[in-house]
């Protein structure tokens, strides 16, 4: 009997390695990098092109920017590849690796004052935010650290407004995130009154946009993207490419905070 | 919803077993009977990846099999690439979850007592015949042992994993990759649920153990 238990046992756990065998391996496959921050839309848009051409396969490969550039430039098969910033495109392009006539600037990411939806200090924009940073008592800003590139960009907008931010870490106005997902979490647990962190995230965490940055204040947030100079499917995944610059594509970028390219 | 980071897991997790399995049993079997020095040193060798960052071993298997390597390019060009495929994945399993297999089982190995073997001996038995009748069941728990918490390490292997194959939907994403790139964008429910999946599974292994230790009551050895 105890013997019969533990074939059971055996047999429940190799069960679930069967269930893999007998994909179809037909489909043009097409590579696409991408920055982790559009998981959820280009899955969903995944899903509907791989709905519209039965004959192709999108893989995504999802991670942060400079992870991807590192994998590409270790030789990873890649067809498009879509960063969150121009540095890694930059850094691939001076390698010889992009396609540059191929190269758009796809879609911006606007930077976002958030707050969580009950807004429990009631910040009403970026100029709020500043008089109220030099000003108020208790009133604390989370923001990523100066390696974070959501970081560089508050830096920014913290000299836009004229403030010394040593000095506001000093006085304990500054709570610092080692990435945007510290500081979106710091937000929607209301450990800090506002922080600045993209659009993208405020909208995923379900967290309320105060303003956000313009240009003037930043710069922009923009994400370029090109297919590769080795590109193994370079037609498909160009065909694919056209398709993330349509509308389609393009309104469901917007739905989750993302902005057209103006 | 999308499941492949389970099958995914399990498969890498199998089959690093397998490798380990037979990797541990041979290289525990044949240092044991180096001299002290060379035992030493390869100890240290092939213990190493249990102390190292699994970020460290990550790099050196990018240095040495990534696609702009030499024996990464020829595993590219005969279209067999391990870089950035799931393969690959088992790679770092086998490299960051093998010392838990070869120290238990080298461990189990020791205290075998050498005497039953010559015993086998004086009656004509093959070395062979010694080796799987005699010593693999005397030293079976500590096998086994080591083979679930191989199993186990391999499982939750991220760091290696993460760089070496990274983090491609529906062909090299594994339940901690999952949970790591959903925690990252924010969806908070999909990363959740991965982590009790986890859980439910490390639970399960647990129970397998605790079902082979119960055969044998209190003569199991795990060092």
């Amino acid at each position: 009997m105890k013997h019969n238990v533990r074939t059971l046992f055996l047999a429940a756990c190799c069960a679930p390695l069967l269930g893999g065998c007998g994909k179809d391996e037909a489909k043009t496959e097409i590579n696409v990098f991408a920055a982790a921050s559009m998981t959820e839309t280009l899955n969903q848009i995944k899903a509907k092109y791989e709905e519209a051409n039965k004959n192709i396969q999108v893989n995504l490969n999802l991670d942060s920017s400079g992870t991807l550039k590192t994998q590409i430039e270790n030789g990873a098969d890649c067809d498009l590849f879509i960063s969150a910033a121009p540095k890694q495109m930059n850094g691939l392009q001076d390698l010889n690796l992009v396609n540059t006539e191929s190269r758009v600037n796809l879609l911006e990411n606007k930077v976002a004052l958030a707050t969580s939806q009950n807004n429990p200090k009631n910040v009403l924009s970026f100029d709020d935010m500043a008089s109220r940073l030099a000003g108020e008592e208790g009133f604390i800003l989370g923001m990523g650290n100066s390696d974070v590139p959501v970081g560089q960009y508050t830096q920014k907008i913290l000299q836009y407004y004229s403030l010394n931010e040593s000095e506001l870490a000093a006085a304990g106005k500054i709570s610092y995130g080692n990435n945007v997902k510290a500081v979106t979490t710091a937000v929607a647990n209301e450990g800090v009154a506002c922080g600045v962190i993209y659009q993208t995230d405020a909208f995923s965490a379900n967290l309320h946009v105060v303003a956000t940055a313009t240009a003037a204040m930043c710069g922009q947030v923009i994400y370029p993207a090109a297919l590769m100079a080795n590109a193994k499917q370079a037609e498909e995944a160009g065909k694919f490419f056209e398709y993330l610059k349509g509308e389609e594509a393009m309104v469901i970028f917007e739905s989750v905070g993302f902005s057209r390219i103006a | 919803m999308d499941l492949f980071p389970l099958w995914n897991s399990l498969r890498i997790a199998a089959i690093s077993s397998v490798i380990i399995f037979f990797l541990g049993i041979l290289l525990a079997y044949y240092i044991s009977k180096l001299p002290r020095v060379a035992k030493g040193l390869l100890d240290v060798l092939l213990t190493l990846p249990l102390v190292l960052p699994p970020t460290v071993c990550g790099y050196f298997l990018v240095l040495a099999f990534g696609n702009k390597s030499p024996v990464g390019q020829f595993f590219y060009n005969i279209g067999f690439p391990f870089f950035m495929s799931w393969r690959g994945a088992i790679l770092c399993s086998v490299v960051v979850a093998f010392p838990l297999m070869y120290r238990t089982v080298r461990g189990a190995f020791e205290s075998f007592d050498e005497d039953l073997g010559n015993a086998g001996r004086t009656l004509g038995l093959s070395n062979t015949y010694i080796f799987w009748r005699i010593r693999m069941p005397f030293c079976k728990n500590g096998i086994i042992a080591g083979l679930v918490l191989a199993f186990a390490r391999a499982l939750g292997e991220y760091g290696a994993t993460s760089m070496f194959v990274g983090y491609i939907q529906g062909k090299t994403a594994t339940i901690s990759t999952a949970v790591y790139n959903y925690w990252t964008i924010g969806a908070n429910d999909k990363a959740l649920m991965w982590v009790f999946i986890n859980i439910a599974i490390s639970i399960v292994v647990l129970m397998a153990v605790n079902l082979f230790e119960g055969k044998k009551g209190g003569t199991k050895r795990v060092h």
